[in-house]
Parts: C-alpha cells; sequence; structure tokens
C-alpha cells in the first residue's frame, strides 16, 4: 500500500517535494493569515513586518523567541519520540503541569548542596514528574492495549485540576493569597543567558536535547529498535525487541521531556508555580510535532517558527492591535496546509479513469 | 438524598448529557463508515462559538442554531476531504483541524466579543405550565429546553436509520465491507463523505446545546475534552445509537453528581469533582480493554479503491 504508480515522484521532484511541501503549508497559511489581516482592517505586510521585528529585530526580540520556543521545542519532543515509536503522546499538557509541580517543590525548597546540583535536582525532578504521570497512560497502553490518546488527553485535564488544588489547599502555596507557589530559590533557577533579557539556559537545553534525541534515533540501537517498534511491531518482535516493555520505556521518556517543558517554564521563566498556567503549549507542540512528523530537527525549527510568532505577536499587537490570538490562528492554518498538502505518507489516491461509473445514486 | 434533589439531579443530568447524546450520533455515523473523527471536539467548540455569535448578532436562537450546524458542518467537510480523498491518517488530521478550531474560535471569540462577555438568549422550554407541574416528570422531562428534547429524541430516530432503512444498511456496510458496497455500484465515497459531514453537523449543533441550553455565553475552549467521553462512550454502546446515547447518559449523571458536590460546599476541596467525568472516562476505557473487535471492521483503516 505504500507505493502507487500514479503518485511515484522521479529525480528532482522526489528530492525537493519533501522539504517543499511544509513550506509551502507554511506559506499558504501566512497568505490566508493576511486575508485576515486585511478583512480585520489592517495592513498585513505592516503587521508581519511587525512581527518579524518583535521576533528577530532586536537582541530583545531573539531572547523573547528563544524563550517562547524553549518549551514549544521541549513538548513538541515530548510528542516526537512517541511518533517515531508509533506511539500518540497527546498528554503534554498534563505533563508539563506535573513537571513544573514536583520541579517547584525541589526548586523551594532550600537544599544543603551546591547550587548546580539544586538546580540539577529541580530539573531531574521535572523530568521525574512528567514520566509519572505517564506512568498509569503507558502501563494501560504497554500491557493492556488502552487507546494511548484518549487516556494521555484524559490526564491533561485531571492535571490542571490537580495543580490547581495543590496550590489552593497545600502547603505548596502555604502563605500566598493568590493560588501560587512561593518563588524558586535562586539556587535553583535556571541561568540568564543574555543580561537584561528573560532568556534562559531552558532554551539552549532544549536545543541541545533536539540534536541528542536526532542522534540517538538515528545512529544508536535504542533509536533503531524505537523506529522498528513504530514501523513495523512484528518485525521487532522477531528481532528480538521486548516490545511491551519497549513502549513502556519510550513512553516514560516521553512524559519526561514533557516535564522538561514544565520544569523549564517555572525555574527560568515564571519562577513560580500558578494555577492553570500552561495556555496551550501542550498542544502547540503536539501540532508542529504533527507537522515535521516528529523528526527533532524538524520540531527544532516549527518550534522555533512558533516561538516567533508568539514573540512577534505582542510587537504586531501594539503596531497594529491585533495579537496573540492570530499567532495562535497561524499555527493552527500552518498544521492545517502542512497535513492537506500531501503530509501523509500513504499519499493521496491516484485518481482512477472509471470513476464516473462509481457515480451512481446509493 | 430526599426526593426533590434526585429529581433536581435527574433534571441537571438529562440538560448535561444533551451536548454528548447530539455529539455521539455523529460519532456513531462516523466510526460506521470507518472514520476515527476525533475533530468532533473541534466541530462542538466552533459549533458553541458560531451559535453564541449567531444570536448575538441576529437576537435568534434558531439563526444562532443554524449557524452553529453549519460551522460544524463545515469543519466536518474538510475532515472529509482530508481523509477520504487525500487519505491523511485520521488522528493526524483530526488532530490538526481540533487544533485549528482552537486556534480559530480564541480569535473569532476575542474578534467578537472584545470587551464584555456578552450574554445571549437561551434556548426556551416549550412545554405548558400545567406539564412542568407533573411531580418528577415535570421538572425532569417536561422542564427541559427545546434541544434537551432534541437530544432524546433524535438517538431513537437515528437508530431507525441506521437500522431500519437501506441507506442506514450502506453506511453500515461501509464501515464493515466497503469493497461489497462499491461492487454493488454504490459510492464509497460519497457514503463516507455524507457521514463525515453529518459528524462535523452533530456535533456544531451539540455546541449550541453547551452554550445556548443554559449558559448563554461562550468561554475558550468551552468543550474541554467532551468529544473524547462521547468516542469512549461510542466504544461502550458498541456503535448503536441509542445505546451510545444512554452511555453518554451516565456521564451526564457523573457530571451532574460532581456539579451537586460543587454546590453542597462539602469538604472534598472542589477540584476533585471536576477530574471525575475524565477518571471515570479512563475507568470504562480500562474496562473495554479488548472489546475493540466488536467495532466496524475497518475502523481508522484508509479505503483504497485499486487494492486487490
Amino acid at each position: 500500500m505504500k507505493e502507487r504508480e500514479g503518485i511515484v515522484l522521479s529525480g528532482l521532484g522526489e528530492l525537493v517535494l519533501p522539504y517543499a511541501r511544509p513550506l509551502l503549508g507554511i506559506a499558504l497559511a501566512l497568505l490566508v493569515s493576511a486575508g485576515l489581516i486585511l478583512a480585520r482592517g489592517a495592513n498585513p505586510i505592516v503587521a508581519y513586518a511587525a512581527m518579524l521585528q518583535g521576533a528577530f529585530g532586536s537582541v530583545a526580540a531573539l531572547a523573547n523567541t528563544g524563550v517562547r520556543a524553549a518549551p514549544l521545542l521541549l513538548s513538541g519532543f515530548a510528542v516526537g519520540l512517541g511518533y517515531k515509536a508509533g506511539l500518540w503522546n497527546i498528554g503534554g499538557t498534563g505533563q508539563i503541569y506535573l513537571g513544573a509541580t514536583t520541579a517547584t517543590v525541589v526548586g523551594i525548597i532550600p537544599l544543603p548542596v551546591p547550587a548546580w546540583l539544586h538546580l540539577l535536582l529541580a530539573v531531574m525532578a521535572g523530568f521525574v514528574g512528567g514520566a509519572l504521570w505517564m506512568l498509569i497512560p503507558a502501563y494501560l497502553c504497554a500491557y493492556r492495549g488502552v487507546n494511548l490518546v484518549c487516556t494521555t488527553l484524559m490526564l491533561d485535564y485531571v492535571a490542571g485540576h490537580l495543580v490547581s488544588y495543590l496550590l489552593h489547599d497545600t502547603p505548596l502555596a502555604a502563605g500566598s493569597f493568590y493560588p501560587m507557589s512561593p518563588l524558586i530559590l535562586p539556587t535553583a533557577r535556571l541561568p540568564i543567558l543574555v543580561k537584561g533579557t528573560s532568556l534562559h539556559a531552558g532554551f539552549v537545553l532544549a536545543l541541545v536535547l533536539g540534536g541528542v534525541l536526532y542522534f540517538v534515533l538515528h545512529y544508536t540501537p535504542f533509536g533503531f529498535r524505537t523506529r522498528m517498534v513504530g514501523e513495523n511491531p512484528e518485525a521487532a518482535r522477531y528481532a528480538g525487541v521486548d516490545v511491551v516493555r519497549w513502549i513502556l520505556l519510550v513512553l516514560l521518556i516521553c512524559g519526561g521531556l514533557g516535564g522538561l517543558a514544565g520544569a523549564g517554564e517555572v525555574l527560568g521563566l515564571k519562577l513560580r508555580l500558578f494555577d492553570y498556567f500552561e495556555g496551550f503549549v501542550g498542544f502547540e507542540g503536539l501540532a508542529l510535532a504533527i507537522m515535521v512528523k516528529g523528526n527533532p530537527l524538524g520540531i527544532i525549527l516549527a518550534g522555533i517558527f512558533f516561538g516567533s510568532l508568539k514573540a512577534g505577536a505582542s510587537r504586531m499587537q501594539i503596531v497594529t492591535g491585533i495579537g496573540a490570538p492570530m499567532a495562535l490562528v497561524i499555527e493552527a492554518l500552518a498544521v492545517l496546509f502542512v497535513v492537506a498538502i500531501g503530509f501523509g505518507e500513504r499519499g493521496g489516491l491516484a485518481r482512477l479513469p472509471q470513476k464516473k461509473t462509481h457515480g451512481k445514486e446509493g | 438524598m430526599d426526593m426533590s434533589s434526585i429529581t433536581n439531579w435527574l433534571q441537571a443530568s438529562i440538560r448535561l448529557s444533551a451536548p454528548l447524546v447530539l455529539t455521539s450520533i455523529g460519532a456513531v455515523y462516523n466510526e460506521r463508515v470507518g472514520i476515527v473523527n476525533i475533530s468532533i471536539e473541534g466541530s462542538m467548540l466552533v459549533g458553541a462559538l458560531a451559535a453564541v455569535a449567531g444570536t448575538f448578532f441576529t437576537g435568534n436562537v434558531a439563526i444562532g442554531t443554524i449557524c452553529a450546524i453549519a460551522a460544524g458542518g463545515l469543519l466536518g467537510l474538510v475532515m472529509a476531504y482530508l481523509t477520504v480523498t487525500r487519505n491523511t491518517s485520521h488522528l493526524v488530521a483530526g488532530l490538526a483541524l481540533n487544533f485549528f478550531a482552537l486556534g480559530a474560535t480564541n480569535m473569532g471569540f476575542a474578534l467578537l466579543f472584545p470587551t464584555e462577555r456578552a450574554r445571549v438568549a437561551t434556548y426556551p422550554v416549550l412545554s405548558p405550565a400545567e406539564l412542568r407541574g407533573v411531580p418528577f416528570f415535570g421538572p425532569v422531562i417536561f422542564n427541559q429546553t427545546v434541544i434537551v428534547w432534541i437530544a432524546l429524541i433524535l438517538p431513537l430516530v437515528s437508530g431507525w436509520v441506521l437500522y431500519r432503512t437501506s441507506w442506514g444498511l450502506n453506511i453500515r456496510a461501509v464501515g464493515d465491507h466497503p469493497r461489497a458496497v462499491a461492487n454493488a455500484g454504490l459510492s464509497v465515497f460519497r457514503l463516507k463523505y455524507v457521514a463525515v459531514i453529518l459528524g462535523g453537523v452533530f456535533p456544531g449543533l451539540a455546541g449550541s446545546a453547551l452554550t445556548l441550553a443554559e449558559l448563554g455565553y461562550f468561554a475558550p475552549n468551552i468543550t474541554g475534552g467532551l468529544a473524547w467521553i462521547v468516542l469512549a462512550a461510542n466504544n461502550v454502546g458498541k456503535w448503536n445509537p441509542i445505546r451510545v446515547a444512554a452511555a453518554c447518559l451516565i456521564f451526564g449523571l457523573t457530571d451532574a453528581l460532581q456539579l451537586r458536590f460543587q454546590a453542597l460546599g462539602s469538604a472534598i476541596p472542589y477540584q476533585f469533582p471536576l477530574m471525575a467525568p475524565y477518571l471515570l472516562t479512563l475507568i470504562v476505557l480500562f474496562g473495554l480493554t479488548g472489546r475493540a473487535a466488536a467495532g466496524p471492521k475497518t475502523l481508522g483503516l484508509p479505503y483504497d479503491p485499486e487494492a486487490v
């Protein structure tokens, strides 16, 4: 079913198209969005120029793009790794909440350890928190065959309410009037990379992790087995991979990566845990991972693209009055167009010459 | 629990399950033709906003309802194009559409109601006052808005259509044996298209039930994963509209119960009852393990007219 005569490409086309298609999708999304901006009475060129300036126009703008991109990249990896193993982790939101919570707990307790170790422990706590939140869906998926999409998504909503509870009625929120935790201790904060901006080390961590993930997926036995489980579980089983345990392992790492996204947000940017702080980062990470079929390097590019849209939106808001909701629409249109323009490995169906005869009324 | 609070609970349960029941009808048709359609969440969301916006600008609930149906159906059409014509993975197409619906409603909401949270008219209660006074049945059945009645009647209608008409037979056949349907001279593509568009129309209507049955306003991401509960109910009800609707009612009972808990101001923190519907879905999914064979035979698979 993989190959059909109708869609086999040859020569240059085959080489260029896989890269051209996502770019064409993004271009179409920007075009349609320009129409929307026009419909709202603003000049799209002015709006996009403002967006570019707000995303790349200065050191502060670049820093802002990096800050916005960091959680998107990490939650994108959390989906992308699973994607390569044929597993759909829709639970980014929940993992971000839980990773942020565990990182906060470690981050607000004064530990008798050096600062770097405190930070490391807090970041690791974030990973563990996300992985633990994945434990139930991962077990149910690997050992019981329960639909992972449904379980992870249900736990997203549970996680939001759970964090809200923790910030209302427990020592985590002691002494604060609003539902929020105490400040993260200075020893557990991610260092700021560029003075005067909020660009924190979480962005670099995300870039490095993306590179590592790409290397691991393509050049190590772990990666080979993971992709084999994704593409042909039967063959993987025949080759001696314990598929069930492999699924469990991959999913726990996915959960941990999602947890890191949350940890980065509290340890680097927000410096407190707030209730319902997540926004749509988990969904955005999912969307951008879909757009690039889970490829870690693609996730880096798409994540920076999404981050620049979000960073540029505030500048666009000042110049044209059109703000953050527009950025989400551009993201959504980009994903939709990329998916619609021959995204799938299945490809489009070849047109049938005899199709007319099928058209009889049923 | 005394009698009146039981009556109240049942009344709220039926009201709260109306959006679920309406969505489930779309979901049943979808899965019967073999399409796993998670974009019903997105259709419900755009329907919810379209219902409020339509009612707000015309002052007419009926026009708001039509807007909701049209918006949901439009999303269903895109889903049909992606999954049937373009043969995209159902999950990818659905997730992309849900994300699009999230972005579009977020912007539409900011655009239409920039300052105040507009309240609009809600669905009327049609029954005469005497009927509403009947003990038990009065409040539970008769003192419900018209959309709730529609939600109670439609599963029966769609069950009849699915099992007692030739079109329903075609729909059921497409999901199980598409090639046999094609050999019989019917268009598999057309049947799939119609079913998937219906899978947008009914969630769109459900969106209007969500906003116009009681609230009268829209909030971003108001659907909050309801469609996924419906997909679980679909599994529980074995793709039979009436049974699936019954499963949705059980979810409605849970939802109403958790609202009761919140209202009572009990010792349980309010966040825990809020988790209840999602946890119940998880438990149901767990309980259903290994029953997948009962579903339509080509569920989630692409249809390739050329394959032998």
